[in-house]
């Protein structure tokens, strides 16, 4: 019962996986797809933590998980790591450039603090473009082993989406604990988080370490699944969909960048040229600012809280909808 | 009598009292302090009034760590926590309210106090995420703190109540729950009374009364003579950066400067903004 | 090549950025936002310019990139009008903005590179041969700083520009039309970044992935000597030429392409720039 009051956001990501399960499972090119979109899932989730919860416009998650697409390269076939080792660099290493960079550009205004993320990410893939000796340059990275016993399409969508479930169940603990509460606290009101105590640059930092850590799992999934890297697989443009999938589906939900993802992912199916996909999402991005800054998951909230006092009914507590992350 | 709820004399500066001494602050070439002082023992009120601009605010931010003093030192205990970041302030045990309550409208009432509760939080931004027995555990214990600092307050029934359905006079109330949580031995309040009407003052003021009794000191920043008449045993009179100044309210309330510079004044009570805010 | 060598292509490829720096400064004053979508505008001007050709290729170029600019100069003010006033909103827009027009790029053109050659010959100062094209792009910049200077200094348009970007509110009572002035500005993001474009078409060439880099260039060569005003942008930009040239010249490529991104963490890093009281509050 209370883990149901308290995961419910996990809980319906299981039930929405589930569901999904088999009837993807019925078609090898949905598989497929079902990693690639585990892969963006679990970045959006990343821009959601923090730009939805610490209000960092962030940029570089596209460069973050290019680092750790990048050690988990070096690592495994290089080095020869023992499978899932790697994990571990591929997290910890963009999480300590994400924790080192905030600390010096969170105290600036919130446009500022986009920009440096913005000429951060261009400086990794610049360096990586340039970094022949470790990266491949331009030329790339060929002959990524799969994690251990890892192999087919399917178990790799299995491991990609019990990942994106794994984090929705840590965003939900942070969100219910004193950090959590923090980032609401400081991202409404800097002046009041300092009077809670609350250190706005630290916490902010951590919130950024711990994006850039969930983007680095994306980039070790994703370089294990496709098993070549170039400078192009994981570039701004990617951090740029990112960002826009996590506003369009709500970033201060714990769900809307899952949600903006899955239909991004389904609408750019249906557009007549891939060309047309930056187009498509650049409007949809202007839409939702226009038509509900807090996303589809606000907007959906929005809906069901009207129909709830339309129907006369009393003012239930947040129980039944679609829980903000903040409950 | 309505004064003071306190007849034991003040102890000359208590080892661990909030001090602060010639403090001195400059806003780009405007001396907005030019030497001032205010001593709050722990179980104690202290007033501070002036009129709009006298500085109070100032004095006030100063203590509290939004503001970083020319010249003076701030002392807790002996301890120099002159020029700390609020932050740190807050976790030496000095907590403050905002005249215009900062606290998220569309939070209930609960999580607003367990907000204040981030000092006491030992799990680590990653064990939060990990979420393993320890985390869960204190995430328990401070609901249930938090629940203990609202019924010491008389708020238990409005926990789950959200902010924006309180009147002001409770939302001040949740306000100082919130600088209690953090586990203050000071709270500084800034104008609690601006906008209240007389039944919210006095129930507040019976609240601070309580509070103080538990042993917190509190300063209160306010325009309302009135209420710190009734409030405090010792009260600052400041005036364009001066103490114009101090003792009992009695006392003060016959001091014939203060009569002239601000109880002529009073009318002016409700007015907003400081200088210094 | 000598080091004055370096400073001289360094000032003449600076240029570019003057023309990106200059619009970054101007919004930035008076709407206190950024306009991502000033690269993008460079795009859509080169894109169509290289496809039309002539000088009515350039018309149309410019055109096209002023529409761009109007049609988020539209979206600011539909923002405004729903009750939006978050500057991270209206930057985050024309986030969208330039997605969508390096997109109707790539779709139109596809992935090929616009670059044309103006003059063949090359010019000879003091044994630097320099192109006649950079000296174009120079004077281009240093004219179209003048002109702005002029306005802005001078005339009644930019005594309201000047007030607007101080005191908003303070503006409407006296009358100026601030969101008039607004809409303006983001119209002269459009113009300037289309003459970057075009320069840019004559010079280096771009291709449908520029956008984002040009417009941070733009902003980094803007806020280094102060983004408030917008000739000491052209100072950033011709500063921001030099260092690149330098880089090019003593250090590897990386390096050099990575100045633009440098210079701008280095200068957020050590300012004040973003102080709330100078970009608005966290809300």
């Amino acid at each position: 019962m209370t883990f149901w009051a308290n995961h419910r956001n996990t809980l319906i990501a299981i039930a929405a996986v589930l569901i999904a399960a088999p009837f993807v499972a019925s078609r090898p090119v949905w598989l497929d797809s079902a990693v690639i979109l585990g892969v963006y899932a679990l970045l959006a989730l990343s821009v959601g933590i923090s730009y939805g919860q610490a209000g960092i416009l962030t940029m570089s998650q596209g460069a973050f998980a290019s680092v750790g697409a990048y050690a988990a390269a070096l690592c495994s076939a290089r080095w020869g790591w023992p499978p899932f080792t790697d994990l571990v660099l591929a997290m910890l290493l963009p999480a300590v450039l994400a924790y080192g960079v905030g600390r010096v550009v969170t105290r600036l205004s919130p446009l500022a603090t986009a920009l440096a993320t913005l000429a951060l990410g261009s400086v990794i893939s610049i360096y990586i473009r340039h970094a022949d000796d470790l990266t491949g340059g331009y030329v790339g990275f060929a002959g990524i082993p799969a994690i251990g016993f890892i192999d087919t399409p399917l178990e790799y969508a299995v491991l990609a989406w019990l990942l994106v479930i794994a984090v929705v169940y840590g965003y939900e603990n942070l969100m219910r604990s004193a950090h959590g509460r923090a980032l609401n606290v400081l991202q409404q009101d800097q002046a009041r988080a300092r009077a809670d105590g609350i250190d706005v640059a630290r916490s902010m930092s951590a919130a950024f370490a711990l994006s850039a850590a969930i983007a680095g799992i994306a980039g070790w999934l994703y370089a294990h699944y496709v098993s070549v890297l170039s400078p192009e697989s994981l570039d701004t443009n990617i951090s740029v969909t990112a960002l826009l999938m996590a506003v369009v589906g709500g970033a201060g939900y714990v769900l809307g960048p899952i949600i903006g993802t899955v239909l991004f992912d389904t609408l750019t199916r249906l557009l007549p040229a891939a060309e047309l996909q930056g187009l498509f999402y650049g409007l949809a991005l202007v839409v939702i600012l226009l038509v509900a800054r807090t996303g589809l998951m606000g907007l959906g909230e929005q809906l069901i809280g009207a129909a709830r006092s339309g129907l006369g009914r009393r003012a239930a507590p947040a129980a039944g909808l679609p829980a903000r992350a903040a409950s | 009598m309505t004064g003071p709820a306190f007849d034991t004399p003040v102890p000359p500066a208590a080892a661990d009292a909030l001090v602060a001494s010639g403090i001195e602050v400059a806003f780009g070439g405007i001396k907005a302090l030019a030497g001032v002082g205010a001593t709050v023992v722990p179980g104690r009120i202290v007033g501070l009034i002036g009129r709009n601009g006298s500085g109070k605010s100032t004095l006030f931010n100063c203590m509290t760590g939004f503001v970083r003093p020319g010249a003076g030192r701030v002392t807790l205990g002996g301890a120099d926590i002159t020029g700390l970041p609020a932050e740190r302030v807050v976790r030496a045990g000095i907590a403050r309210t905002f005249q215009t309550p900062r606290i998220a409208e569309g939070a209930d009432v609960r999580t607003a106090v367990l907000c204040g509760f981030f000092n006491s939080a030992k799990t680590s931004f990653m064990g939060s995420v990990a979420g393993f027995g320890a985390a869960r555990r204190e995430e328990r214990r401070l609901r249930e703190e938090a629940d203990a600092v609202l019924e010491g307050l008389g708020l238990a029934d409005l926990r789950h109540t959200e902010v924006r359905r309180l009147s002001m006079g409770l939302v001040r109330m949740v306000d100082v729950a919130r600088c209690i949580a953090s586990g203050a031995r000071f709270i500084l309040l800034d104008e609690p009374a601006a906008g209240l009407t007389q039944a919210e003052q006095e129930t507040l003021s019976r609240q601070i009364r309580d509070v103080a009794a538990r042993g917190v000191g509190i300063l209160l920043v306010e325009h309302n003579f009135a209420l710190v008449r009734s409030l405090c045993e010792t009260v600052v009179v400041l005036e364009t950066g001066r103490v114009l100044c101090e003792g009992a309210p009695e006392t003060v309330a016959r001091d014939p400067r203060v009569l002239r510079s601000y109880l002529g004044a009073v009318g002016e009570s409700d007015e907003q903004g400081e200088a210094a805010a | 090549m000598t080091f004055s060598e370096f400073i001289l292509r360094g000032v003449l490829a600076g240029s570019i950025y003057v023309l990106l720096a200059v619009p970054m400064s101007l919004l930035f004053s008076t709407v206190r936002t950024i306009d991502f979508a000033v690269g993008a505008y460079a795009l859509v001007a080169a894109a169509v310019a290289a496809s039309v050709g002539g000088v009515l290729g350039i018309a149309a170029g410019l055109g096209a990139a002023v529409a761009g600019s109007a049609a988020m100069a539209l979206i600011f003010l539909l923002l405004k009008r729903f009750g939006c006033h978050n500057h991270i909103i209206y930057a985050l827009a024309s986030f969208g903005v330039a997605t969508a027009l390096a997109s109707a790029v790539l779709w139109q053109y596809g992935t090929q590179s616009f670059v044309r050659d103006s003059f063949s010959q090359f010019w000879s100062l003091a044994g630097i041969r320099i192109s006649p094209q950079g000296v174009l792009n120079l004077v281009t910049a240093l004219v179209a700083v003048t002109i702005l200077y002029v306005v802005i200094q001078r005339s009644q348009l930019g005594r309201m520009m000047r007030a607007a970007a101080v005191n908003v509110m303070g503006s409407e009572l006296a009358g100026i039309p601030v969101e008039l002035i607004q809409v303006g500005t983001y119209l002269v993001g459009g113009l300037l970044g289309g003459i970057a474009g075009l320069l840019i078409l004559f010079t280096a060439g771009l291709d449908y992935s520029a956008p984002l880099s040009l417009t941070l260039s733009g902003f980094a060569a803007a806020i280094v000597f102060g983004i408030d005003n917008p000739f000491r942008a052209l100072f950033g930009g011709l500063a921001m030429g030099v260092a690149e040239a330098l880089a090019a010249g003593y250090t590897s490529g990386m390096v050099t392409s990575m100045v633009p991104f440098l210079f701008l963490l280095i200068v957020l890093g050590t300012s004040r720039f973003g102080d709330a009281t100078v970009a608005g509050d966290r809300t």
